[in-house]
């Protein structure tokens, strides 16, 4: 659905996207993950159209954003950082607006309306004026309009940012919905929201992808980061037993009493390095009591790879 | 066309939202009576050629305060994206916003119809002199406007918009007190240049091609320049 091939962006001498490649197919929510400045929002703006590439071409639907910017935008709907508003408008009259301006039929502009009112939660403002509005409020008119034409791609650029917990998962929830037609994409800096809306994430860092794949690949590809242990024996054989293990180092350690010991122990390989650990505690005389692999979460891995 | 109509219609409305529209149509209303009985009054003549001058005058400075918001505006506030991430293109919007923009000035201009009746109630004007002279006044306020949305797509800022507007039609219009000093193929330049030497044939009743070339082509030639001032993105 989407494909950007080799997209370079600079301003100036300054290089804000370097060779970006992937493919976004129909129906798939991908999250863009990175630190601010890393070049979400410019890939987002070259995605619509708004800013062109200074090397490499986006085609949506097959057809290349920047030969075709008119029929391009029919088919994508965007909401920026900041909600496009008008504050003096009413939120009715500017998603009319926004209806008029992104060639919905005259007959259709009335229940899309209507439509994008119901969905984002927004029907009680319909008539209040948008300077009048809370944040979270002016963030959903900002997506109704992003969404009133009915697209077939949806760019969104941090679309929970200012709502309140219930306001986040009902909008969650709505581009849940939205993706199961749609290619929905969508950066945000919130984790979890990546966690549980995206099929697939691409971290982009000083203007690179450094990981790009489905949630669970990433995860199981470097989601390992350790083993916490509750053992019972000799401190000193303890000790022998990790050393004698390949790749295992122990960055933790409480007595519980006695011979009792916790232990937290980091990985710098696979589950292998576990089996190998009971096999050398077994032969240390050292008893398990409890075993427990630490898995990283998408937070853990996004710190990591931008340290 | 229809897409050029409801950028028109949405130009016009955020023009008649703004609290800065109506202080300009007050003091625009206010000033032009203030002078047109004082005209009146002075020269006992049936003619509103001085009352022509002096709107041109007063558009100088009301002008950019009309048009310094029209992109400056959307650029600063975010909804430039908004407009340009729509099937619209720079020329449609740029068109359409002259188009709603010109449609609040001839609003502006409008009560001052009112000087032709009193004079026509009164005495027995020369019809087509009054008529191409307000003619020749909307003309060069559409030229103002345009340099105006030209100034406006140049940057974020309503205050440098403006300014930038009334350094280029402050040279526009005060290069004809700079005629004694030059002669010559200069001379002609400045003649060409000054927007008074236009504004006059209009106010006597003579509308000549040369004089509607040059508001025309000014027109065009910046509303070109603010079509590629926004596809070029150089606010940027």
């Amino acid at each position: 659905m989407v494909r950007i091939q080799n997209i370079s962006k600079y301003f100036g001498h300054a290089c804000v996207l370097s060779d970006i490649s992937c493919h976004i197919r129909q129906g798939e929510i991908i999250g863009f993950l990175g630190q601010n400045g890393a070049g979400k929002t410019t890939l987002m703006r070259i995605l619509t159209g708004y800013l062109p590439a200074s090397v490499g071409r986006v085609e949506v639907d097959g057809q290349d954003v920047q030969k075709y910017p008119l029929a391009i935008r029919r088919k994508i709907g965007y909401l920026p950082e900041v909600p496009p508003l008008y504050p003096n408008m009413t939120v009715t009259e500017y998603l009319r607006l926004a209806a008029e301006l992104k060639d919905v039929p005259p007959k259709q502009i009335r229940p899309q309306v209507d439509r994008v009112l119901a969905d984002c939660h927004i029907t009680d403002v319909s008539r209040k004026i948008i300077a009048t509005l809370s944040m979270g409020y002016r963030q959903r008119v900002g997506l109704a309009q992003a969404i009133i034409n009915d697209p077939r791609v949806l760019i969104l650029d941090e679309p929970t940012k200012g709502l309140d917990p219930i306001q986040n998962l009902q909008v969650r929830d709505l581009i849940k919905n939205l993706g199961n037609k749609r290619t929905v994409i969508l950066s945000t800096h919130v984790l979890s929201e990546i966690e549980q809306i995206a099929h697939r994430v691409l971290i982009i860092r000083d203007g690179k992808i450094i990981k790009d794949g489905s949630l669970s690949h990433i995860l199981s590809s470097c989601g390992h980061r350790g083993v916490q242990l509750r053992v019972k024996g000799e401190y000193g054989m303890i000790e022998k037993a990790i050393r004698a293990t390949h790749g295992l180092n122990a960055v933790g350690r409480v007595c519980l009493g006695g011979d009792l010991y916790y232990l937290d122990l980091e990985a710098s390989d696979q589950l292998s390095n576990y089996n190998e650990l009971a096999l050398q505690l077994n032969s240390h005389s050292v008893e398990i009591l409890e075993i427990k692999e630490k898995k990283k979460g998408l937070e853990d891995i996004f710190i990591e790879l931008n340290k | 066309m229809n897409k050029i109509l409801i950028i028109t219609k949405h130009e016009l409305f955020a023009c008649l939202r703004s609290p800065l529209a109506y202080i300009v149509l007050m003091v625009t209303t206010v000033v032009f009576n203030i002078f047109f009985f004082m005209i009146i009054d002075q020269n006992r003549e049936a003619s509103l050629r001085e009352v022509f001058l002096v709107m041109e005058f007063m558009f100088v400075f009301l002008v950019p305060l009309v048009t310094m918001r029209i992109f400056a505006q959307e650029k600063s506030s975010g909804t430039m994206e908004f407009l340009l991430t729509t099937p619209t293109s720079a020329g449609t919007l740029v068109m359409g916003k002259y188009l709603g923009t010109l449609a609040f000035f001839s609003l502006m201009l409008a009560p001052a119809f009112v000087y032709y009746l009193i004079i026509e109630c009164f005495s027995s004007p020369d019809r087509a002199a009054i008529l191409t002279g307000y003619f020749g006044v909307w003309l060069e306020g559409a030229m103002f406007l345009a340099v105006g949305i030209l100034t406006s797509s140049w940057t974020k800022s309503q205050t440098m918009a403006a300014l930038t507007s009334y350094a280029i039609l402050f040279f526009l219009y005060f290069s004809m007190s700079f005629i004694s000093y030059v002669s010559g193929p200069m001379e002609q330049a400045v003649r060409h240049i000054a927007t008074l030497s236009h504004l006059e044939n209009f106010a006597v009743g003579v509308i000549t091609t040369a004089d509607m070339i040059y508001y025309v082509s000014i027109i065009v030639f910046c509303l070109y320049l603010t079509r590629l001032s926004i596809t070029t993105r150089i606010w940027q």
